[in-house]
């Protein structure tokens, strides 16, 4: 093999397999150390190339994934769902329950976004620490503000319930995770005062140009942050 | 009349599991080499993110066409190619955007160190003609026959860039030296 095919053949491929480029530089020292030069470089190269990869890409790539599913959810419910919805709805008319549904969207959203594993990647987005001011700056989003002790907040993200952009709390309460939402008042569709599914507790109020929502498994906690919350948050129209 | 579809719930929702399952495994094993590799090939950080997460949600979204675990680093990296290109296309229509016209920032691909800084530099100045099938050699492992599928060339051309990127980084390499430029890593 002549020296230029072998050096070609060398820097195309510092780890190349073929035979004759193996048998030449067994033959030769000078090819060998001319190889061995080259897969040096190569380890160099490969170590430049590793740049820093961003700090939670993986959970980011993993949470986007998870709101294309519930996307992909909404859109595929099967026909017999929908005819169930039409039945729930003509019987309600019938008998004139005019009992509003617990089951709406904005209930479903807040349900959703309440989920363990949703709820842990949330706090990852956050770091799992945020601070009075990260609170404030998000809070003005909705013209409002936090003037005391909210308790420790874990997370804080927008999200969107039902379609509208919404602050997401997350703040650490004795016995559990506590979540309260964030919403501008006057977008909101309607939601009882008080709301449960089967494992969790929620209150919505007003307060001032703001709706709050609250949830969380252990309902006089969820009272006791509903108390908290509008001794400290202030909202101006 | 009730008889339309027979599969049940339950196997719906334990077919959804699996699919959750392989695209976090596939997230897991596949992310840091793939941003890495969207980084070289578009040397802006922002935007490489952003490739990379346009790349996973369409790999989520056709998952279940990919039969073979073995394929997906090229799988994953035809769809990132193929997202990078439509950011071209979609530029072309556009009127010029001044917060659009991204200046490369030296900073994003050669960030707190030192190490390894001068080779950076010289790596991310070779055309993108030879820095591209070098980065999938060297990232992702890829073969020349891997490389040559991916790119639409021939063999031949591909290992002749190989070299010749390899070649590249040799001259720039001793050209500083001979300037007395640091090494530094």
């Amino acid at each position: 093999m002549d020296e230029l095919t072998f050096r070609r053949t060398i820097y195309a491929d510092p780890n190349t397999q073929d035979a004759d480029v193996i048998e030449a530089a067994k033959a030769n020292p000078a090819k060998q150390a001319f190889w061995n030069e080259v897969k040096a470089l190569d380890n160099q190269i490969f170590a430049a190339t590793q740049v820093k990869v961003p700090d939670n890409l993986a959970d980011k790539l993993l949470l986007k994934q998870s709101f294309e599913e519930r996307q992909e959810g909404r859109n595929q419910r099967p026909w017999y769902i929908a005819m169930a919805a039409s039945v729930a709805v003509a019987a309600v008319l019938t008998f004139n329950v005019m009992q509003p549904i617990s089951g709406n969207a904005l209930a479903n959203d807040v349900f959703a976004h309440v989920d363990e594993a949703y709820m842990a990647k949330e706090m990852m987005m956050s770091n799992g620490n945020v601070d009075l001011e990260q609170v404030n700056s998000k809070m003005a989003t909705f013209n409002g503000s936090v003037n005391g002790d909210l308790g420790e907040v874990v997370s804080a993200n927008y999200c969107y319930l039902d379609k509208i952009k919404s602050l997401h709390l997350i703040i650490r309460g004795e016995n559990g995770l506590i979540n309260m939402f964030v919403m501008p008042e006057d977008l909101t569709e309607s939601l009882q005062e008080t709301f449960n599914s089967a494992t969790m507790f929620g209150t919505s109020f007003l307060l001032e140009s703001a709706k709050i929502i609250i949830v969380g498994e252990d309902g006089e906690e969820v009272k006791s942050v509903k108390e908290s919350a509008q001794q400290t948050l202030r909202f101006s129209a | 009349m009730f008889s339309g579809k027979k599969k049940s719930t339950a196997t719906v929702s334990s077919d959804m599991m699996k699919k959750q399952q392989r695209y976090e495994a596939l997230v897991k094993a596949l992310h840091a080499d793939v941003y890495r590799y969207a980084l070289w090939l578009i040397k802006d950080k922002a935007i490489a993110e952003d490739v990379v997460q346009e790349t996973f949600l369409r790999a989520w979204k056709s998952l279940d066409s990919l039969k073979d675990e073995a394929a997906a680093k090229s799988w994953l990296i035809t769809i990132l190619r193929r997202e990078n290109a439509r950011r071209f296309e979609r530029k072309q229509f556009d009127l010029v955007d001044i917060d659009d016209v991204s200046v490369a920032d030296p900073n994003d691909i050669n960030d707190v160190a030192l190490e390894h800084r001068e080779l950076r530099n010289i790596m991310s100045s070779l055309n993108e003609e030879y820095r591209e099938p070098l980065m999938l050699q060297v990232i992702m492992g890829f073969t020349g026959d891997e490389i040559a599928k991916q790119l639409g060339l021939n063999k031949n051309t591909v290992m002749t860039r190989l070299f010749r990127a390899r070649n590249q980084i040799k001259d720039a390499l001793k050209a500083n030296e001979e300037m007395g430029v640091t090494v530094n890593g």
